[in-house]
């Protein structure tokens, strides 16, 4: 691989970057970033940029917690990133958004088409949306260079550099946990794809009508058992459904760490029950 | 007497004792618990009825009960003296409240705090099921309560159960959000407590999760990090929050092909999160919702996301095949997800309800008369293979097999059959004659499986037939008259359960009597050792609670006067090889569980002929040292005897029916499998059954409201009811009889009678309660023998829904009985006596006749109460002491049995073995012309005693005490 010589400029003279205690760990800690195609897909789109050198520094500045924080919006998403210097580097990543009358166009496809809406909602990004979105000459993801504009308040001249490949992996891992984020950059909102149609019932539960008012000092025996059934098994089941924390700073992953926590409280929670 | 109340207010928990005592508060009532717990000090408003919450408070109190008038009345502005918790230092008492009347003598706990506690209990439940997710609060990192799946719905029940009384102190607040706060800060409060797995860095992330390990919860962090951290977690938690949060969840309901049609429907439905009868069409469903529900389902079921790629949102149509893997695999997948699932009748858990079943008729082939069956002969059993009622040939079974589909419906029933069941069952039509083990056999005939194959007949031929049906009961056990050298006379229905008992113990299995209190489970077991001994001339150990060893052994010596008996129990009990020597010359050693395992290992080294648990429910939970003591022991026959229905509590079944025969049920674990969780949690009827069926032929329990044990009856059951002394009454006795026969010594005449008389009357009052003697006001427990007796066969009859009176000769033991029975079983009673008003008098005697709610102990006064009354809605009379005049006592247990009676009544007489109670009630018995002419005009005959035959009569016995 040729070695930048941007890099090699910079580096050599330089101080190490500066240690960051509070900054984003990635939950990769080699090899390949995002689990799910649409976030391997984000990443294939910065790895096409040829960056060389300034990829891996970029996976190791995002593992090293260089990042310090990521808020994403609509059509931008800025980060801070510690580097060599005092005061970290500021990155941003703009994006083209969906003009109003291609989210409506989206809107309508997606309508005739529930189970990509359904997956998108669960938190799943259909294999075959790209399908949907090319028949109405959309992309998700950034086809041309010019729709995505990257900066940083680094001294290195290449565009984009390790910073901004720091955030855009980290970004990438984000996207796995929850696809809906890439519409959300795209400048797409929930209600752009669901149409509420029917009015939300208020309540599911019926007026109690003429209940027997009780007495005063007395309650009524519950109408069923209350306790119900313990199963160990299925004890880290909710924890494990809502799976990794959004730009997790820790470094063994948030289930890695609730986990036995949660075991130690179900076991106070039995001396309680007194089992 | 007070009564402990508990109600959430703001952060804290707010506890307040109501007393009748002006020196009676929060602090010492908690003491007296044993609790160590400082709480702050607080006076705080709330809105209360007047009046004391209940009549327990207004004991000896002569007037009409306060509380009926009050009940009526408004709620009033009130200021009350309370202690105020924070949740996490409540957590104690709320433990220790958890199902109790009584937190420890005289402190009952109210309705409120009995409701605080099940809150707790149940926010201990979310969190042992990990529906707690760590959150932020403010500053605070706290654990929150998720109400997914079912909890929605034990949430809103645990709501509706709340009395009004726990919302006093926010009359205004709606109590759904009081009591989601409330479970919330005891689930975090229990969550947090083991101050356990930190994680490693300083992030602020892990920051968080460390503050979830601290009392406090605070996390250091800046405001703007806090922000940032409550954004984060509400983007982490959103996709569960909101679904739990979803008046709705998604529900499927499949429906069978109508008439010829062949496609069945699964219909998409949105079901009431609370009230899981509240359906709607999925149409009419918020759609994100309905879709996200469907996204989530779709990765679950393969079959919702090929229909939903078509465009179906509402439901879909499929073949019998696709029902068949909708039923067996997406539907439970689907449930444990959360989703609602509705399945056709026919289907259970476990298949079609109708399926392949294997009939069988097993034979022993060499049968040399009854003697020769045993548990370990050989038998054969011929097997034969039926679908629904008919049953079918091999032929016909390979049709099936051919059709290769998974549901076929077989003359109008839809049947699920597996190519494996198919094999099995082609395999047992060619072993014709598959040889076993008539214990194997009777297990598998209880069971009902073999295999996968469920068994819908296991018939006996000939002899083995009528085994088998005794066992289960379809036909009469072969009935025996009593044995021979038991003094006394069996009862119809104790003929029928002594030959029970014989029959099990012939054939080697366990047997649970669990006849209600008074049927005679002791005489029906005295009969059995009766029988056994001449045969086998070896010790049956009987374990029973310290309160009953004494009547064990006085009605042992009545009915099998014959049996040596040794009763193994007090400080003077022998030990080591002396005891051994002692147990190997008895047919009966009686002992105790606190003994049992104290003793287990010399007790585990002697060959019992049998092992006899009274009260067997002291087992109930198996971990317990004295349940493996018990189970340990090696016996030829085992009895367990309770009067508590044993079989309608699947948690304490198994322990007794371990110990009984064991293996029968599985282990522990399995049982829980099997059993214990579809039964406890899914309500399984099918489990119930199979249970019942399984344990039925080793459990009898009649009633006495049985139409055939009412005939066997006799209106009136008088029974005596032996009791042991405490130390502390032993004491007491002795010394008084020291004074009385120094004083005797130069006292005659009048002074000699008066001192006699004087003396009677003291050791009546100590054989009743060391405090009715010393009159001194003092505590109750754990002093007296006759007392605690009492209070176990009350409690016993009260949970029957029974009636008791309780008569006394001293209005001052009656007091002490109405403290007793409200301070220790925090159950209302009324106190009768000489002193009651007219109108008091009609007022009580009104509520314990009419009032559904009415108190269902009468204590009355012999003298106030042994006439004229009508008190037929009591089925059960206690005479606590006597008065010797049999005349008197009659009179008064003919308060409850006269016209008007419908059920029989039964007469417990209380005596204390080896003190002069027995003695006199000897004489009553024995002597009937004595005690027509001398002794049943009172007392007086004693003063007529010389000094030696009075020193006879007055000398404690050895076996009078019981500790």
């Amino acid at each position: 691989m040729p070695r930048d010589e941007w890099d090699w400029w910079r580096n050599k003279p330089s101080a190490p970057r500066i240690a960051v205690e509070d900054g984003i760990k990635a939950r990769s800690k080699r090899g390949a970033f995002a689990t799910q195609w649409w976030a391997k897909r984000w990443i294939a789109v910065l790895e096409g940029f040829n960056l060389g050198a300034r990829l891996q520094r970029g996976r190791t500045y995002a593992r090293g917690g260089q990042v310090m924080g990521i808020d994403v919006q609509a059509g931008r998403v800025e980060a801070k990133v510690q580097g060599s210097r005092r005061d970290p580097y500021r990155v941003s990543i703009a994006m083209a958004t969906f003009t109003p009358a291609d989210r409506k166009r989206l809107g309508v496809a997606l309508s005739a088409s529930p189970l990509h809406l359904a997956k998108l909602l669960a938190g799943e990004m259909p294999q075959d949306i790209e399908t949907v979105l090319e028949k109405e000459r959309l992309s998700l993801f950034p086809v041309r260079q010019k729709e995505l504009t990257t900066e940083c308040s680094c001294p290195d001249w290449s565009n984009p550099c390790k910073h901004i490949a720091a955030v855009y992996y980290l970004l990438g891992e984000e996207f796995d946990r929850d696809p809906f984020l890439l519409f959300t950059v795209r400048g797409v909102a929930r209600e752009d794809l669901v149409a509420e149609e029917t009015a939300a019932p208020e309540s599911a539960t019926r007026p109690v009508e003429d209940a027997p008012k009780s007495d005063f000092w007395e309650g009524t025996r519950p109408s069923l058992d209350l306790i119900g059934d313990i199963d160990p098994q299925t004890r880290h089941a909710l924890l494990d459904r809502l799976g990794p924390f959004p730009f997790w700073r820790g470094d063994r992953s948030i289930t890695e760490v609730v986990g036995p926590m949660l075991d130690a409280a179900a076991g106070e929670a039995g001396r309680v029950l007194g089992s | 007497m007070l009564v402990l109340h508990a109600g959430p207010h703001r952060e804290h928990l707010l506890v307040w004792a109501e007393s009748n005592d002006p020196l009676g508060d929060v602090k010492t009532a908690l003491q007296r618990a044993g609790m160590a717990m400082a709480g702050d000090r607080s006076m705080v408003q709330a809105m209360l009825p007047p009046g004391p919450s209940t009549p327990l408070l207004e004991l000896a109190q002569d007037r009409p009960s306060a509380r009926a008038k009050a009940r009526k009345k408004k709620p009033v502005k009130t200021t009350l003296d309370t202690l105020r918790f924070a949740q996490r230092d409540a957590i104690q008492l709320l433990r220790a409240a958890a199902g109790e009347r009584v937190l420890a003598p005289g402190v009952l706990v109210g309705a409120d705090l009995a409701w605080c506690a099940m809150a707790m209990r149940y926010a201990a439940a979310l969190v042992a099921r990990g529906h707690v997710v760590p959150s932020v609060d403010g500053d605070r990192a706290i654990w929150l309560p998720l109400l997914v799946g079912d909890e929605g719905e034990r949430f809103a029940a645990l709501v509706a159960s709340m009395p009004p009384v726990v919302m006093a102190f926010d009359p205004a607040a709606d109590a759904r959000v009081a009591t989601r706060q409330f479970v919330g800060a005891l689930a975090d409060a229990i969550a947090r407590a083991p101050r356990r797995a930190q994680p490693d860095g300083r992030s602020l992330h892990e920051r968080w999760l460390t503050a979830l390990t601290s009392g406090e919860g605070r996390i250091t962090a800046s405001a703007e990090e806090l922000t940032r951290l409550k954004a984060s977690v509400d983007a982490w938690l959103r996709p569960v929050m909101t679904q739990a949060a979803a008046p709705f969840r998604l529900a499927f309901r499949l429906e069978e092909p109508v008439e010829d049609d062949t496609a069945w429907r699964l219909h998409y439905l949105m079901q009431g999160r609370d009230d899981r009868s509240l359906l709607l069409p999925a149409a009419k469903a918020p759609r994100e919702l309905l879709l996200r529900s469907l996204g989530e389902a779709a990765a679950i079921s393969s079959t919702v996301e090929r229909e939903l790629a078509r465009g179906h949102t509402e439901g879909l149509d499929t073949d019998a095949t696709g029902a068949f893997a909708f039923l067996t695999r997406d539907a439970a997948a689907l449930e444990s997800a959360g989703f609602g699932v509705f399945l056709p009748s026919w289907w259970s858990r476990k298949g079609t309800k109708k399926r392949m079943t294997l009939r069988g008729t097993a034979r022993a082939p060499r049968f040399k008369g009854k003697s020769g069956l045993s548990f370990d002969s050989i038998v054969e059993v011929d097997w034969r293979i039926a679908v629904g009622d008919a049953e079918l040939t091999e032929t016909e079974l390979k049709r099936l097999a051919k059709l290769k589909e998974p549901l076929v419906k077989v003359r109008g029933q839809w049947v699920q059959l597996s190519a494996q069941e198919i094999g099995e069952a082609l395999s047992f039509l060619k072993s014709k004659g598959q040889r076993t083990t008539l214990q194997q056999l009777v297990r598998t005939r209880l069971t009902g499986t073999s295999g996968t194959l469920e068994i819908e007949q296991l018939e006996g031929a000939g002899p083995l037939r009528d085994l088998l049906e005794r066992l289960e009961g379809t036909r009469e056990w072969e009935e025996l008259p009593e044995p021979e050298g038991f003094s006394g006379t069996l009862r119809p229905y104790q003929k029928r359960g002594y030959s029970w008992l014989r029959f099990l113990e012939q054939a080697g299995l366990g047997a649970c009597l669990a006849d209600d209190m008074g049927l005679g489970k002791t005489i029906q077991t005295l009969a059995l050792l009766q029988s056994d001994w001449p045969l086998h001339r070896r010790p049956t150990l009987l374990i029973c609670p310290t309160s009953v060893t004494g009547n064990w052994l006085r009605e042992a010596q009545r009915f099998t006067p014959a049996l040596p008996v040794l009763l193994h129990h007090g400080t003077r009990r022998a030990r080591g090889d002396s005891l051994l020597g002692e147990i190997e010359r008895s047919a009966l050693v009686i002992s105790s569980y606190s003994l049992l395992h104290r003793e287990a290992e010399t007790l585990g080294r002697v060959a019992w002929r049998g092992v006899v648990l009274d009260e067997a429910q002291n087992i109930k939970n198996s971990e317990t040292r004295q349940s493996k003591a018990a189970r340990a022991l090696p016996a030829d026959f085992r009895i367990a005897l309770t009067g508590t229905p044993v079989e309608n509590n699947v948690g304490d079944l198994w322990s007794i029916m371990e110990f009984l025969n064991p293996g029968l049920l599985g282990n522990a674990a399995e049982f829980r499998r099997t059993f214990f969780l579809p039964i406890q949690t899914l309500r399984d009827a099918e489990a119930t059954a199979t249970l019942k069926r399984i344990t039925g032929p080793f459990i009898l329990r009649r009633l006495k409201s049985d139409k055939s044990i009412i005939a066997d009856l006799p209106e009136k059951n008088e029974m005596k009811v032996f009791c042991t002394l405490t130390k502390e009454q032993a004491t007491l006795y002795k010394a008084v009889v020291d004074e009385m026969q120094d004083a005797l010594a130069d006292s005659e005449g009048i002074e000699r009678k008066g001192l006699i008389l004087a003396t009677l009357g003291r050791l009546k009052q100590v054989c009743n309660h060391p405090a009715h003697f010393l009159g001194d006001n003092s505590e109750l427990p754990g002093r007296s023998g006759k007392l605690a007796r009492l209070t176990e066969m009350l409690e016993e009859s009260v949970s029957a829904g029974d009636h008791a009176l309780v008569f006394t000769q001293y209005a001052g033991m009656g007091t002490l009985i109405q403290r007793h029975v409200a301070e220790s079983l925090g159950l209302e009673s009324l106190f009768l006596h000489g002193a009651t008003s007219r109108t008091r008098r009609d007022e009580m005697v009104e509520r314990f006749q009419n009032d559904p709610h009415g108190p269902r102990v009468f204590i009355l006064s012999l003298k106030a109460g042994g006439t004229g009354l009508n008190l037929t809605r009591a089925n059960h009379v206690f005479h606590f002491d006597r008065w010797w005049n049999p005349a008197v006592e009659n009179q008064a247990t003919d308060r409850a049995f006269r016209i008007g009676q419908t059920k029989s009544v039964q007469v417990h007489k209380f005596v204390c073995a080896g003190t002069l109670e027995e003695r006199v009630d000897e004489l009553i018995e024995g002597k009937q012309a004595l005690a027509r002419n001398i002794v049943g005009t009172g007392e007086g005959w004693l003063t007529e005693l010389s000094n030696t035959q009075l020193r006879a009569m007055l000398t404690l016995g050895r076996e009078a005490i019981g500790e």
